[in-house]
């Protein structure tokens, strides 16, 4: 569908109350409920670059691109956006937008939203507008663009979305190291204090299927590095000691699968064993974050449940992968649900859950300015069609 | 009524509204705007949501205005009202160095921040030219950039929180990690149009271990402009990456001595920061580039002091202009980078046309440019002729692919160009945005959108 199309098509849902509900890459459908009863816009086909001139480091492109596209194009100009999307064949970059998804990479580059600067959208009734531009510092006026940001399309359809890119880095490597027992603590705190600072780093508990070698007696460590050519060594020598220092005695280095394993670090909460299962991710300050993996771990194992656990040492992510009973898991997983939540508030649903997720708690605690966003939502759509039932307020009352 | 209410809220020390005091805060660093009514300096977010339970009951505007310095009269009350003055709400509250964070009043000067955690290891990054005297809570009202925006990015991906003041006088706050809407995003650069900040979480950056300071000279400014796109280009992003040309040159070496050369029709000062190697590869494949772009000199800051001394000339090129013109106006406009030589030579075509010296002195790396047109305010002509080439440079930006303004705001100056840049139907989009935050059109009124028509209107 074109943008006419769909504003036509949105006029005439409106118009008639009737609901609508996009399709991209159902990447992140597991972090909302699903919508049900609607007519379906697929956006899927949407996938042109709609402007890329490299040297002024912008790019602009339809919302059903996926992530993997966009990242090719960029490649081939030795040019990157880090979306770090989970599962990125699938993930359309409308949906990272729509999900507000942000990756390991953050700390250093920003978020998605950080390097968005404009966008064309669909408005509930139909009406195509627009909101920044392709310069790369612009305050003209509301930032539209990134409002829309987390609205899982229950504000506008984004249909475009311009972008300033990152030149990317001449060399990547992964330090993978296995903990010694007692040795987790000094490994987070030396790896938060890494020069260069790391792109990305992780401890990890678990998920011995998607990396292979020694899980280690107090988990694992794996650190992304990026850099120039010229510091990749030093840089090497630098952070083995520092390794070193917190009682790692080897660090195993991988260049040529170096982004491979990233990425597959990046898709392991989404990749469910089957349908008893389901992933978590909660938000935390870094220095509070491996006492919040120690009490969700502590929570799953109460259920008897295997889990897998990753936390985002420079971010402070902690995701945990929780595999049950397949005779079982419907029983208990409202019970985990809510005891995981007593112990983080925040934690938010990824994927899984089955049948019962939409009974579940897939978005965790509420923000303070929900009247705010009540408003947005009754004024941007006021006959609710876009979407419904997916805003975490629908059906909620303040 | 107004002012009794106010003083028996806030205590009479707080509520300025003698002649003088009024005409202190009835103007930014550019544009005039009228009289307020009264003068407020709360001490806390519970004085401020005070404040505007009063001027709400009596339908009063309110205006709230960190140091002043914008230029576009953002901070300038338009139909009077009460202006809020965050002078008495400046602290550091709060230091989270293991989370690199920091929770600030808004009154606090954005320079201090950095210079109270330099010890630390840490910094605040975004650097408004006016940072000695700009306060956070008014960076956080146009998002301010600055010359190091180039690596570091603008003021909104360095808030991570906010607490707002709504036009009620209620409280409530967003954080960009909150589920939703992004509203953190949505109020940074609102122009205290949607709300009043009254703390705010930002992101602290380490401080990178080495810094190269550079200067290239070139034959044109054109030149100098090519050599931008190519280093861009090339996959470089120094920290800064900043021109000037022959007038601003001139003017700077005058007044600094910053070690300019006066001959150069156009100067690039570029900065690297990060690890030994990053800068050094830096140094020689930007060199590389601006020689082979016809640079007639590429020079290291060898010392501290050379550096500083480059920079402040860059920083000073604004107060410099005052030994050349007795008034200046400085326009801010943001293109496409490659498009900077197209947008430079219709600066400098209107600028002769007219019969007006323009100097450009501007953040080349991000196509943000500042050309200053030198007048002097008693020759009606001049103002005329000023007025005239300020509109052409915002229209050709925005053929260029531009915007209107790349940082410092729309306020009263700017709300028409909006027209330029956004059709009806994207007005309106923002209009139904500000109605939920401000319906009754009190706060910071008559700003950023175009004048004559309500958002009402606009909607319909």
């Amino acid at each position: 569908m074109n943008d006419a199309a769909i504003s036509a098509a949105l006029a005439d849902a409106s118009a008639h109350r009737r609901p609508v509900a996009l399709r991209a890459g159902d990447v992140f459908s597991g972090m909302h409920r699903r919508v049900i009863d609607a007519d379906e816009i697929d956006l899927r086909s949407r996938r042109a670059i709609r402007e890329y001139e490299p040297r002024d480091l912008t790019i602009a492109v339809e919302c059903g691109i996926t992530a993997a596209q966009l990242e090719q194009t960029l490649r081939e100009h030795r040019q990157f956006l880090p979306l770090d999307a989970p599962n990125a064949p699938q993930a359309s970059v409308g949906g990272v937008l729509a999900a507000a998804w942000s990756g390991p990479r953050r700390h250093r580059y920003g978020r998605p939203r950080d390097l968005l600067i404009g966008s064309e959208f669909a408005l509930a009734d139909g009406t195509l507008a627009r909101a920044g531009g392709m310069v790369v510092k612009n305050v003209a006026g509301y930032d539209l663009s990134r409002l829309f940001v987390g609205s899982m399309g229950s504000l506008a359809i984004l249909l475009r979305a311009n972008f300033k890119a990152l030149p990317l880095p001449e060399s990547t490597r992964i330090f993978l190291a296995a903990l010694p027992d007692g040795t987790r603590e000094r490994a987070f705190s030396q790896v938060r204090n890494l020069r260069p600072e790391p792109a990305a780093a992780w401890w990890i508990a678990g998920y011995d299927r998607e990396i292979d070698g020694d899980p280690g007696d107090d988990g694992r460590i794996a650190i992304l590095l990026e850099c120039d050519n010229a510091l990749l060594e030093r840089a090497t020598l630098d952070w083995r000691a520092a390794l070193g220092r917190a009682g790692i005695p080897e660090t195993r280095l991988l260049d040529a699968g170096a982004y491979a394993s990233f990425t597959r670090l990046l898709d392991a909460p989404m990749h469910l064993p089957g349908l008893n299962a389901l992933s978590y991710r909660s938000v935390s300050l870094p220095s509070q974050a491996l006492a919040l993996a120690d009490s969700i771990a502590d929570v799953i194992d109460r259920f008897d449940m295997h889990r897998d656990l990753l936390v985002d040492i420079m971010n402070g992510d902690v995701t945990v992968r929780a595999v049950g009973d397949a005779a079982s898991f419907t029983h208990v997983v409202g019970m985990l649900d809510d005891a995981l939540h007593d112990r983080a508030p925040r934690a938010r649903i990824l994927a899984g859950g089955g049948e019962v997720h939409d009974r579940l708690d897939c978005f965790g605690l509420l923000p303070n300015a929900f009247a705010q966003m009540r408003a947005l939502k009754e004024r941007f759509d006021p006959h609710g069609i876009l979407n419904p039932g997916i805003a975490f307020f629908d059906g909620l009352h303040t | 009524m107004l002012i009794e209410r106010l003083i028996e809220a806030l205590g009479a020390e707080a509520v300025k509204t003698s002649p003088e005091d009024l005409a202190c805060y009835s103007f930014d660093a550019y544009s005039q705007g009228v009289l307020p009514s009264a003068v407020v300096l709360p001490s806390s977010a519970a004085q401020v949501s005070a404040v505007v339970k009063i001027a709400r009951d009596l339908e009063e505007p309110l205006i709230a205005r960190g140091s002043g310095t914008g230029l576009c009269g953002g901070a300038a009350p338009a139909r009077a009202g009460v202006v809020l003055s965050f002078a008495r709400m400046n602290r550091l509250l709060e230091l989270d160095v293991e989370n690199r964070r920091a929770r600030v009043a808004p009154g606090l000067v954005n320079l201090q921040l950095s210079e109270r955690i330099a010890s630390t290891g840490f910094f605040y990054a975004p650097d408004p030219a006016s940072q000695r005297a700009s306060t956070i809570g008014g960076n956080i009202a146009t998002n301010a950039g600055g010359p190091h925006c180039l690596a570091y990015g603008t003021t909104v991906n360095h808030v991570l929180a906010l607490e707002i003041v709504d036009e009620r006088g209620e409280c409530f706050t967003t954080a960009v990690e909150d589920l939703g809407y992004d509203l953190t995003a949505l109020l940074v650069g609102s122009e205290g149009t949607l709300g009043i900040v009254t703390s705010a979480w930002v992101r602290l950056l380490r401080i990178p271990p080495t810094t190269g300071v550079w200067l290239a000279a070139f034959p044109s400014i054109e030149s100098a402009s090519e050599a931008v796109s190519a280093i861009v280009g090339a996959g470089i992003v120094p920290t800064a990456l900043e021109m000037m040309d022959a007038t601003i040159v001139r003017a700077v070496e005058s007044a600094y001595a910053a070690g300019y050369p006066a001959d150069a029709a156009a100067v690039l000062l570029v900065e690297s920061s990060g690890e030994p190697e990053e800068v050094a590869s830096a140094d020689s494949a930007i060199a590389r580039i601006a020689r082979a772009h016809g640079a007639t000199k590429w020079q290291a800051a060898t010392s501290t002091e050379q550096r500083e001394a480059l920079w402040r000339g860059r920083k000073g090129a604004a107060g410099a202009i005052g030994r050349i013109a007795p008034n200046y106006y400085t326009q801010d406009v943001c293109v496409p980078r490659t498009r900077l030589p197209e947008m430079l030579a219709t600066v400098d075509e209107a600028a002769k046309q007219h019969g007006i010296v323009v100097g450009n002195v501007f953040h080349a790396g991000d196509g943000n440019l500042h050309p200053l047109l030198l007048y002097d305010k008693r020759d009606a002509r001049q103002v005329a002729a000023v007025i005239e080439i300020g509109n052409i440079v915002l229209a050709r930006a925005v053929e260029l692919g531009g915007t209107i303004s790349g940082e410092h705001g729309v306020g009263i100056e700017k709300r028409n160009g909006m027209s330029l840049v956004y059709r009806a139907e994207d007005l309106a989009a923002m209009a139904n945005v500000r109605e939920i935050f401000d319906p009754h059109a009190l706060l910071n009124p008559e700003k950023i959108f175009p004048s004559g028509i309500s958002c009402r209107e606009m909607r319909t």
